[in-house]
């Protein structure tokens, strides 16, 4: 079987392009795809280790069963927010209401 | 099989996919077309999938591929598609290089503790591989969620009655004011133009400009 | 190490036919490059074909969403179809054992999960379904840009 650091590896290259995406993007849309991204390391990692781990349960799998439905609600809400945000703002520009208060 | 070594093939298959899933997620996050990322977004999350069926979790897999890329890449495409101004390339600059640079310092933090949690950390030697147990039971999964936690289930449909409700109140409030994207920047294009209408106008400034041109 | 089978050894195939997909589409992008005749490209003939029509404006243009709380829905109801995947694909409801406790459990998801998206379609403005208030504001932009260009052409 693969080494259980190698999808420890994998999770955290994930998480770290996720990461990135997040600090670095200004765009909500690509911030959200950061994040989700970053959810699928996790979710890796997490199941990598439920499976590894020497006593067996179903835990680990139920867990992500849980988080794929939690992620599902949010991104819906995430994604209606960032409706009402351009129909404030006129943009999807993260600092937007900074620039505004500037002027 | 003969001749065909399954822990070989197990770490290659984990390489192509790991690989693709990669270069996926670095598209998603730097291609310039948000539209493009977003498709690119559900390439990789349905070749996550891959990584649970190496994981010996075949129900896993079929939500990742119903859930992510079925729905959120879904809302995704269609939130990209209602906002044609997120494609606007100037959302991607920094006001100052300093905020940039402050952004580029905490996600690399961010990453080096993840990094020292998955590298560092002994996983290694309080998993060991010799016990791995595997199981495909989809029974004893549906035991674990439906009988002996089924308080989480109740939970997770309030949490989707909560999305719900907070959509619909969202998408009621202030409903005309939302109509006026219609009659923004790009919005007056998505009208068709008669025929007649069109001939009328273009005749109208060809003369316009004939005159501008004699005067 | 306790080797049952392996469940990517069933995926086999399907990785054979992903391959081959792939392989598929790299030939025939190949072969109709191979075979095609290589003539001058202008803008008339890389423009998209409409017919008869010049494309005008970009393609990306803002559509009313009002429609959005549709994929909402989509997206709810897919978590729940994806529950009720699981429990279908187990015993749970023909073993004596379980079926009274979970029977009740799936109702009361079921309802609670209807139970909300009966209430997002009764509270859809009805403007949102007819499409009125669209074709209206579609109507004064138009009549705006008609007035607009009126003085431009010196009437």
């Amino acid at each position: 079987m693969v080494p259980l650091s190698w999808y420890l590896v994998l999770a955290f290259m994930l998480i770290g392009l996720g990461g990135y995406g997040m600090m670095v993007k200004r765009n909500l849309i690509r911030i959200l795809i950061g994040a989700e991204i970053m959810g699928n390391g996790v979710m890796i990692a997490l199941v990598a280790i439920a499976l590894y781990s020497p006593v067996f349960s179903f835990t680990g799998q139920g867990l992500i069963i849980l988080v794929i439905s939690v992620a599902a609600a949010h991104t819906a809400l995430a994604m209606v927010l960032m409706l009402m945000y351009n129909r404030r703002y006129g943009s999807v520009d993260l600092g937007k209401p900074v620039e505004m208060e500037g002027q | 099989m003969q001749g065909f070594d399954p822990a070989l093939f197990e770490q290659l298959e984990f390489l192509l996919i790991a690989g693709i899933v990669l270069v996926l997620a670095y598209l998603a996050l730097e291609h310039k077309e948000i539209v493009y990322a977003a498709f690119f977004f559900g390439f990789m999350a349905s070749f996550v999938a891959g990584f649970f069926l190496l994981l010996e979790a075949p129900f896993i897999a079929g939500m990742q591929i119903a859930v992510y890329t079925g729905g959120i890449s879904t809302l995704i495409i269609f939130a990209s598609l209602l906002l044609p101004r997120a494609q606007d390339s100037t959302l991607e600059t920094f006001a100052t290089p300093r905020a940039r640079q402050i952004s580029l310092v905490v996600a690399v933090v961010v990453t080096v503790m993840t990094g020292f949690l998955a590298v560092i950390f002994p996983w290694a030697e309080s998993f060991s591989e010799a016990f791995v147990s595997i199981s495909q039971d989809l029974n004893g999964l549906a035991h674990w969620l439906w009988f002996e936690n089924g308080i989480y289930v109740q939970m997770i449909a309030l949490i989707m009655i909560t999305a719900l409700v907070g959509a619909i109140t969202l998408l009621r409030m202030d409903k005309a004011e939302q109509l006026s994207s219609i009659t923004g920047v790009f919005g007056v294009e998505a009208e068709p133009k008669t025929t007649e209408e069109a001939t009328i106008n273009d005749d109208e400034h060809a003369a316009d400009d004939s005159t501008g041109v004699d005067e | 190490m306790m080797q049952t089978s392996r469940l990517f050894l069933d995926f086999i195939p399907v990785l054979v036919w992903a391959l081959l997909a792939v392989a598929l589409v790299i030939i025939m992008l190949l072969a109709s490059w191979v075979l095609r005749p290589h003539v001058l490209q202008n803008s008339e003939k890389t423009s998209s074909y409409e017919c008869g029509e010049e494309p005008v404006g970009p393609a990306r243009i803002s559509y009313p969403y009002n429609y959005f709380v549709y994929s909402v829905l989509f997206v709810v109801i897919d978590v729940m179809g994806a529950f009720l995947w699981l429990l279908s694909s187990s015993n749970l409801l023909w073993s004596n054992a379980t079926k009274y406790e979970v029977v009740w459990q799936v109702i009361v998801f079921i309802f609670i999960v209807m139970g909300g998206v009966g209430f997002v379609l009764k509270m859809i403005p009805r403007s949102f379904l007819d499409g009125k208030e669209t074709v209206d504001i579609y109507r004064r932009a138009k009549a705006e840009r008609e007035q607009k260009q009126y003085p431009a052409g010196g009437h």
